[in-house]
C-alpha cells in the first residue's frame, strides 16, 4: 500500500506542474487510483475487480504500469521521432551552419568560421542592419498599426449590426486564401492598368507606380498584409467585446456618457487583453513573414526597398548558396523575435496585473 | 445580446466599406479571369469584362500542367492532414490519459516546439532532405544524389507532425471522462482499442477543427513547396505552378490566365471554408495565431 501512496503523490506533483488542465487530470487520476486500490472502501461493490486486485496488488500494479508506459511511448513514438529529425537536428544544424563556411554540396566541405558570419552581418556597409532589419520592423509595425485600427473599428461596429455571421464570413475570406492569390491579385491591382489606379484615375488623380517606386513599395505591401490579417483580428476582438459585461454600458448611459466617451473610457480599457494579444501575435507574424513579399516584389525590390530579414535569409541561402551567413541571419532574426515577444509578454502581464 | 448604438447607420457604413475593400479584390480576380486578350491593362480601367471569355481557363491548362499541380496539391494536403490527425490524437491521448515517467518533460517539449517560427527551419530542412542517407542516389553519409527531393515525400515530411495539434488534442482528451476509459479496460480492451473506440469518437469535433486548419494551411503553403520544386519541378503544387506565370514576358496577356488559375486553386478551399466555417473559426479562436 505504501508504494501506491508514493506513486499517487508523484503523479500529483507531476500533474501540478502541467498547469491548469493538468490539475484537472490530477483530480481524475487520484480518483481512479482510489478506485483501483482501495475500491472496497471508497466505492464498494461497484467495481468487480477489487477482489482480484487484493490477491496480488503490487505485482498487478507494476505490470499495469509497465504496460501503460510501453503503450504511451508507442503512441508517442512517431511524434518523438519527428521532433528529433525535424526539430532538434535542424536547430543544431542551423547553429552549426551559422558558425561555418560552406558552399553547399558535400557536408565534408564544411569549414569552421567562428562568428565571422555574424560579424559580417553587422559590418560597416552591410545592408542587413539598414535597410533590411529596419524594413522588417517597419513592416511588422505598419501591419499591426493598420490591422489593429481597422479591426477595432470594424469589430466595434459589427456588434451593433444584424447578420454578424455574414459580415464575419466576408472579412474572413482572405485568411483561407493562399498568399500567391492574395499577392498576385493585389500586385496587378496596383499596376497602372489595375483597379487601384483605375479608382485613382476616376477620382481625377494621377496613377501611382505603387510597387515600382521605392517610397511607396513597402507601405503598399504592408497594406496587403494588414488586409489579409484583418479577419482573425476582428474575430478575436469581437469575442473580447462580447465578454465586456453589459452593466458597464448601462451605467455609462445613466450617467449620460456619449458614444465616443463610452468607447474611449469603457470599451478600449476593458478590451486591453484582447488588443494586446492581437498586437503580440500579429507583430510576431509580421517580423517573420516574407511569402507575400516574394510574390509581390520578387527579390524585395525596387533595390532593397521591400527586403526584410527572412527574405534576406532565404536569398542568401537559396539564391547565392551562402548557407553560413543565411543561417546566421535566421538566428539573429529568431533571437530578435524572442526578445521582442518576451518584452511584449512582460508588458502584457504587468498591465494585466494593474487591470 | 446585441447592443444598438445611437448611430447604426455609421456602423453599417463603416462595416460596409470594410467589407467592400475585403471582397473587391476577390471579385477583381474573378472578373479579370474572364477578360479577353489585351483587355487587362487597357486604359481607362474597367471593372467588368467586355464578354465572359472562358479562353483564359483553357489557356491555363495549356501553359501549366494543371493535372500534375492538382495531384501534387491534393496528395500533399491529404497526407499531411491525415498524418497530423493521427499523430496528434495518439500523442494527445498518451499525454492526457496515460501515466508514465517522462510525461511532464514530453509535454513541455511539445509546448516548446510551438515557439519556433517556420523560417528557422527552411534551410536545415531542405539540407536534411537533400542529404537524406540512402535516398535518391545518396550514399550512407547522405552525399552524391538528390535525396528525398526525388519524391513527393519532400513536400510533406516537414509537416507530418504538429506540436499545436498534439497540444490541442491533449487539451480536449483530458476532458473525456476516465470512467468511460476504465469501463472499456475492464471489458478487456487494450489501450489501442480504448483510443480508437472511445477517444476518437469523443473528440470528433476538435478533430474536424484540427483537420480543417491543417488542410487549409497545407493547401495554401507556398515557400516550402517553392524550395522543393526548385530542386525537382515535378513537385510543384498549385500555388508554385501558378506563380511561374509571373515570369512570362507579356504580362498583360498572362494576367487573366493567371487569375483563371488562381480562381481554380482558391475555389476548393473557399467552398470548404464556407461549408465548415464554424469549425474553422473555432480553430482560429483556439490557436489565436494565423
Amino acid at each position: 500500500m505504501a508504494t501506491t501512496v508514493g506513486s499517487a503523490d508523484g503523479d500529483g506533483g507531476e500533474a501540478e506542474r502541467l498547469g491548469k488542465a493538468g490539475g484537472r487530470g490530477r483530480a481524475d487520476g487520484g480518483r481512479a487510483d482510489g478506485g483501483r486500490t482501495d475500491g472496497g472502501r471508497t466505492d464498494g461493490g461497484r467495481d468487480v475487480r477489487t477482489a482480484g486486485d487484493r490477491t496480488r496488488p503490487a505485482a498487478r500494479r507494476t505490470r499495469y504500469r509497465y504496460r501503460q508506459t510501453a503503450v504511451a511511448y508507442l503512441f508517442l513514438a512517431p511524434s518523438l521521432a519527428f521532433f528529433a529529425v525535424f526539430l532538434l537536428l535542424p536547430l543544431l544544424f542551423a547553429v552549426l551552419l551559422s558558425l561555418s563556411r560552406w558552399a553547399g554540396f558535400d557536408l565534408a566541405d564544411l569549414r569552421p568560421a567562428g562568428v565571422d558570419n555574424f560579424t559580417a552581418l553587422f559590418a560597416r556597409g552591410s545592408s542587413f542592419l539598414t535597410p533590411v532589419l529596419t524594413n522588417t520592423l517597419l513592416y511588422a509595425l505598419g501591419t499591426v498599426a493598420l490591422a489593429l485600427t481597422g479591426a477595432v473599428l470594424v469589430a466595434h461596429c459589427i456588434t451593433h449590426l444584424r447578420f454578424q455571421g455574414f459580415w464575419r464570413t466576408l472579412y474572413f475570406l482572405p485568411i483561407v486564401t493562399t498568399v500567391v492569390a492574395v499577392g498576385n491579385v493585389w500586385k496587378y491591382m496596383y499596376e497602372p492598368g489595375g483597379l487601384v489606379n483605375g479608382v485613382l484615375n476616376a477620382l481625377g488623380l494621377r496613377s501611382v507606380a505603387f510597387l515600382q517606386d521605392p517610397v511607396t513599395a513597402l507601405p503598399s505591401v504592408v497594406v496587403v498584409q494588414a488586409w489579409a490579417s484583418l479577419g482573425s483580428a476582428i474575430l478575436i476582438l469581437t469575442a473580447g467585446l462580447k465578454a465586456i459585461p453589459h452593466v458597464y454600458y448601462e451605467a455609462a448611459e445613466l450617467d449620460g456618457a456619449g458614444p465616443f466617451t463610452v468607447f474611449a473610457r469603457i470599451t478600449l480599457p476593458l478590451l486591453r487583453p484582447s488588443l494586446l494579444f492581437v498586437c503580440v501575435t500579429q507583430f510576431i507574424t509580421g517580423l517573420q513573414s516574407f511569402a507575400l513579399i516574394i510574390v509581390m516584389t520578387g527579390e524585395g525590390g525596387p533595390g532593397d526597398a521591400t527586403n526584410v530579414a527572412a527574405l534576406e535569409m532565404y536569398q542568401r541561402a537559396f539564391k547565392y548558396g551562402d548557407w553560413g551567413s543565411a543561417s546566421a541571419a535566421a538566428l539573429v532574426l529568431f533571437v530578435l523575435i524572442l526578445v521582442i515577444t518576451s518584452a511584449q509578454l512582460w508588458l502584457f502581464r504587468r498591465k494585466g496585473a494593474d487591470a | 445580446m446585441r447592443r444598438r448604438g445611437r448611430f447604426p447607420w455609421l456602423s453599417y457604413l463603416l462595416v460596409g466599406i470594410g467589407a467592400v475593400v475585403t471582397v473587391v479584390p476577390f471579385l477583381d480576380m474573378l472578373l479579370t479571369s474572364f477578360k479577353g486578350p489585351g483587355e487587362y491593362g487597357r486604359l481607362p480601367y474597367r471593372f467588368l469584362p467586355e464578354a465572359f471569355d472562358l479562353s483564359n481557363y483553357r489557356e491555363a491548362f495549356v501553359r501549366l500542367d494543371l493535372p500534375l499541380l492538382f495531384r501534387n496539391s491534393v496528395v500533399a494536403t491529404a497526407v499531411i492532414t491525415g498524418s497530423v490527425l493521427l499523430t496528434s490524437s495518439l500523442a494527445g491521448y498518451a499525454l492526457a490519459k496515460l501515466r508514465f515517467p517522462g510525461r511532464d518533460l514530453i509535454f513541455r517539449l511539445v509546448l516548446a516546439t510551438m515557439m519556433f517560427p517556420p523560417f528557422v527551419f527552411f534551410i536545415p530542412h531542405f539540407l536534411i532532405l537533400v542529404h537524406w542517407p540512402l535516398a535518391g542516389g545518396n550514399g550512407l553519409l547522405g552525399d552524391g544524389g538528390a535525396g528525398l527531393t526525388v519524391s513527393l515525400a519532400a513536400l510533406v515530411m516537414p509537416f507530418l507532425v504538429s506540436g499545436f495539434g498534439i497540444f490541442l488534442m491533449r487539451q480536449f482528451i483530458v476532458s473525456v471522462p476516465d470512467e468511460m476509459l476504465e469501463a472499456a479496460r475492464i471489458d478487456g480492451a487494450g489501450e489501442f482499442t480504448v483510443w480508437w473506440r472511445i477517444v476518437v469518437p469523443q473528440t470528433r469535433p476538435v478533430a474536424v477543427t484540427l483537420a480543417l486548419l491543417t488542410f487549409v494551411g497545407a493547401w495554401n503553403e507556398y515557400i516550402w513547396a517553392l524550395l522543393v520544386s526548385t530542386a525537382n519541378p515535378r513537385l510543384m503544387t498549385l500555388p508554385v505552378g501558378i506563380q511561374t506565370l509571373q515570369s512570362y514576358l507579356d504580362p498583360h496577356r498572362m494576367v487573366p490566365v493567371m487569375m483563371a488559375g488562381l480562381v481554380l486553386s482558391v475555389l476548393p478551399v473557399l467552398l470548404l471554408f464556407l461549408l465548415l466555417q464554424k469549425h474553422y473559426i473555432r480553430g482560429v479562436m483556439l490557436s489565436g495565431l494565423k
